[in-house]
């Protein structure tokens, strides 16, 4: 034993002998994204999006204080007076990492490609009927019916054009390991556990304040923990790192060890009710279901304060919030509710709730509330608690096999319609039951008379009147409880002490571009 | 009929088994995987997506087409050697599977060598005194290494070696800063082929701790096989003739008891590289390993049918000729196995 830690040693003072130095201001950031795929027509998940962000430039990019800024426009979509076509001006003496011009050709070539193709492809061909070239630096969008997030939905990074020269081969099949586009980074080399970005010397803006980044993989969170507080890496990225190491890592931030960055909370966590069956189609049960919710005891014991509670469908930094939609916690009310509902009086309400067994702190939430409602509400409610693999329960949810079931949700690009839509739109409804569309999707099989024409001119009018009409939807649907807001999430990142802090964009993407080594400190 | 005949008979009649064995094995992943609930499109999509969408995506990967139609597309282009391609990123299955298992099979054969070599060592320590000091610890090493949880200890030595003391990288195969070498997908091998010292380097400090690990976790196999047939071997009739003519007692060990009690060995080895093809998934998920236990776990939770598909039989063909060798071994370096 003696001799083996004699050769660990040895090998331990050879690391720091000869490990391979990092190139100039290069930096080494981790996460536990592993990439498949560089293409923005196969980019859904965060990790691929994150990646991308740092590679190519949307037409429009959300700030950190929620504005809306031309990137490789020049200016806000010109819309016609019928508001079916929006022309946008784009940026000149921009060129793709393999010296392409950048024109209004590229730019509908990819957007093109995109709806050909994309596997989100429907953000886009659902809004817009076609896209040409109405300039040789603009183009024009034809869109299917008014809609007003349509600069939100353009900064959607999957729309990042690629260079038309590049892709000629791959106008209708999917290019994974190469990326060509125009962003401040272009790709040196790619897998799906590593992949180099090295700052593009022809890029139209300010140059990144780094030497490049090394962007890495690594699949569990104690091994994520472990590499920044080891100095292997030099920024992590918190998706895919468990709710406590989460906190030992803001701990070490507050005492100085590390630094820590947020983006805004866009990621909603929620209850589904199905709505449609007994027991929940009793809304006075939903009610009281939703009366019965202690989100502060369950913020801070499962996410240990570091998830808000939340009380409405929409994220808080977008328009339309309403921070009060949904009924506080009430037990004293939920009691008269569910004796009206003939329960408490020696007759417990029995309810299965479904969590995700492989989201850990999805299990802790169920585990906790159910202990909350015991401890609260026992003579009245009993929560059967049963865990269900994502893949699985996503299935069964819109085959309205799950009574109650947690999960979460993220917008593909920041804006209410795409937390509203997803959830209570309805292709088919029978009054207050949705038989196919979003909702049945989702769970809820929840509708009511006009809502999917509310939800469809929320998107066609802007300003306060648009903000109105979405808080308007919003109480309508809290009166219903078809789903029960928990929790907000949002993107984190600590960086070493000798890293500048991690900064994020509007849309919850990590700034690369701004990372950089600080000078050490004198002694 | 001569033995050697007898053999061959023996051979033929495996290898003329393992096409049945792998339609078999394929044909019962391709139905599990349909029947099991969880449909690609959700892990693809997400729950939310429009149905249309949904209809589309379906259509495009051809999993509208009913299942007989599925299965024939499917036993047709395995038969052409056409694995196909990954529902999620569009990769070919055979490029993903050439890109991960080498890496598994790195680990894998690292690993067992440490396992042999220590385990070997450890069971063969007590034999000069059978139930003393050095064989009670041979024997409690044994049944510890074998009864501990891999995930709990690859945790712990992850935890100790990598953060706590920080000698060894927490996981990956090589450092973010080195980019890997081209070739087989083996790094050590082609690191040195390639004479990149820098990569050799990475490539070793990132295989210790996990290839240590699983070594130790097998190593427990080892010594215990070792022990029970070395004292088995050393109580027999042959060994006591040898020791009636005068044999020294280190020449009866290592001339006739040992040679006779590494053949169960032999055959355990054989076993534990045909369970090791499969990646040590534990181990993979720890070390962040990028082997193919870990691509068929990912695999599976996105429903990629085509992936697990071509994983599992790629994994069953090499596992079926690994077991052939070691039977064929054996026979031939034991003069008592029949056929």
């Amino acid at each position: 034993m003696a001799r083996l830690l004699a050769g660990l040693l040895a090998l331990a003072s050879l690391n720091s002998a000869c490990a391979p130095p990092h190139a100039a201001g290069t930096l080494i950031v981790a996460s536990k994204a592993r990439i498949d795929s560089l293409d923005p027509a196969q980019a859904s998940r965060s990790g691929q999006l994150q990646v991308l962000s740092a590679l190519g430039d949307p037409l429009y990019a959300i700030t950190a204080d929620g504005t809306i800024e031309p990137r490789l426009a020049t200016g806000p979509p010109l819309l016609s007076a019928d508001r079916l076509r929006a022309r946008i001006p784009l940026r000149r003496g921009v060129r793709f990492h393999d010296g392409t011009p950048f024109d209004a050709a590229a730019m509908v070539f990819s957007l093109n490609r995109f709806m050909a193709i994309g596997t989100l492809g429907y953000q886009f061909s659902d809004r817009v009927q076609a896209v040409r070239a109405s300039g040789p630096l603009e183009i024009e969008l034809e869109l299917k019916a008014p809609f007003s997030p349509l600069p939100r939905l353009l900064s959607a990074i999957f729309l990042t054009p690629v260079s038309p020269t590049a892709y000629r081969s791959h106008a209708t099949k999917p290019l994974n390991d190469r990326f060509v586009g125009t962003g401040p980074y272009s790709l040196s080399f790619f897998n799906g556990q590593q992949q180099r970005l090295t700052p593009f010397p022809g890029y139209w803006g300010a140059r990144p304040a780094n030497g490049g980044i090394d962007l890495v993989t690594l699949s569990n969170s104690t091994a994520l923990l472990g590499a920044l507080r080891s100095g292997e890496v030099d920024v992590l990225l918190a998706s895919g790192l468990e709710i406590d190491h989460q906190q030992a890592l803001s701990r070490d931030a507050a005492a100085g060890r590390l630094r820590e960055g947020s983006g805004p909370p866009l990621s909603i966590g929620f209850f589904s009710l199905l709505t449609d069956q007994p027991p929940l189609n009793n809304v006075a049960l939903r009610q009281a279901l939703a009366r019965s919710l202690d989100r502060a005891t369950i913020t801070e014991r499962v996410s240990l304060g570091m998830r808000p509670p939340l009380r409405q469908l929409i994220p808080p930094s977008l328009p339309g919030s309403d921070p009060e939609a949904w009924p506080a916690y009430d037990p004293a009310a939920a009691r008269s509710l569910y004796r009206q509902a003939g329960y408490c009086n020696g007759k417990v309400f029995s309810l299965p709730l479904t969590f995700r067994s492989d989201i850990p702190s999805d299990r802790l939430l169920a585990l906790t509330w159910q202990a909350q409602v015991r401890r609260d509400l026992g003579d009245c409610l009993e929560l059967q608690v049963s865990g269900m693999e994502s893949t699985t329960a996503y299935d069964q949810l819109g085959k309205g096999a799950l009574t109650l079931f947690f999960y979460d949700w993220i917008g593909d690009y920041p804006d209410p319609e795409n937390f509203l839509a997803p959830l209570l739109g309805c292709e088919k409804a029978e009054g207050n039951r949705c038989a196919k569309g979003n909702s049945a999707l989702s769970g809820s099989f929840w509708s009511a008379p006009g809502l999917d024409a509310e939800l469809l001119r929320s998107s066609r009018i802007d300003g306060p009147e648009r903000a109105r009409l979405l808080r308007a939807i919003q109480r309508r649907s809290a009166a219903a409880v078809p789903y029960l807001p928990v929790w907000l999430m949002a993107e984190q990142a600590w960086s070493g002490r000798r890293i500048s802090a991690p900064q994020f964009d509007g849309s919850g993407r990590l700034r690369l571009d701004q990372l950089r080594r600080l000078p050490e400190a004198r002694r | 009929m001569s033995r050697r005949s007898d053999l061959l008979r023996y051979l033929g009649a495996r290898l003329a088994l393992a096409p049945l064995m792998l339609w078999l094995i394929s044909s019962l992943v391709f139905l599990l995987l349909r029947v099991a609930p969880g449909d690609p499109i959700d892990a693809l999509l997400g729950p939310k997506a429009p149905a249309a969408a949904r209809a589309a995506l379906r259509h495009q990967l051809g999993l509208d087409q009913p299942l007989p139609v599925q299965y024939g597309h499917f036993l047709g282009d395995l038969l052409h050697g056409n694995l196909g391609v990954s529902q999620a990123s569009k990769e070919p299955v055979t490029s993903i599977i050439q890109g991960s298992l080498p890496a598994s099979l790195e680990l894998g054969l690292v690993a067992l060598l440490i396992a042999a070599v220590l385990g070997l060592a450890v069971g063969f320590s007590g034999i000069a005194r059978p139930e003393g000091k050095v064989d009670l610890a041979g024997r409690l090493f044994g049944i510890g290494t074998y009864a501990l949880p891999p995930f709990w200890a690859a945790m712990v030595v992850q935890l100790v070696f990598a953060v706590w003391l920080g000698w060894l990288p927490v996981g990956g195969r090589l450092p973010a800063t080195v980019l890997p070498p081209e070739g087989s997908g083996f790094y050590l091998f082609d690191s040195l082929r390639a004479g990149n010292l820098q990569q050799l380097q990475g490539a070793l400090r990132h295989l210790v701790l996990p290839a240590s690990t699983l070594g130790l976790l097998l190593s427990g196999i080892f010594t215990n096989a070792l022990r029970l047939n070395l004292r088995r071997a050393l109580s027999s009739d042959y060994v006591e003739a040898a020791r009636s003519r005068g044999l020294s007692e280190t020449r009866v060990v290592l001339r006739h008891a040992l040679p006779n009690a590494l053949l169960p060995v032999l055959t355990i080895t054989g076993i534990t590289v045909a369970s090791l093809i499969g990646g040590a998934l534990l181990i993979e998920v720890t070390y962040s390993w990028p082997g193919i236990a870990s691509r068929l776990q990912e695999a599976i939770a996105q429903r990629d049918y085509p992936l697990v598909q071509g994983i599992v039989v790629v994994v069953a063909a090499l596992v079926v000729l690994v077991t052939v060798a070691v039977d064929l071994l054996v026979a031939l370096l034991d003069p008592r196995v029949r056929f």
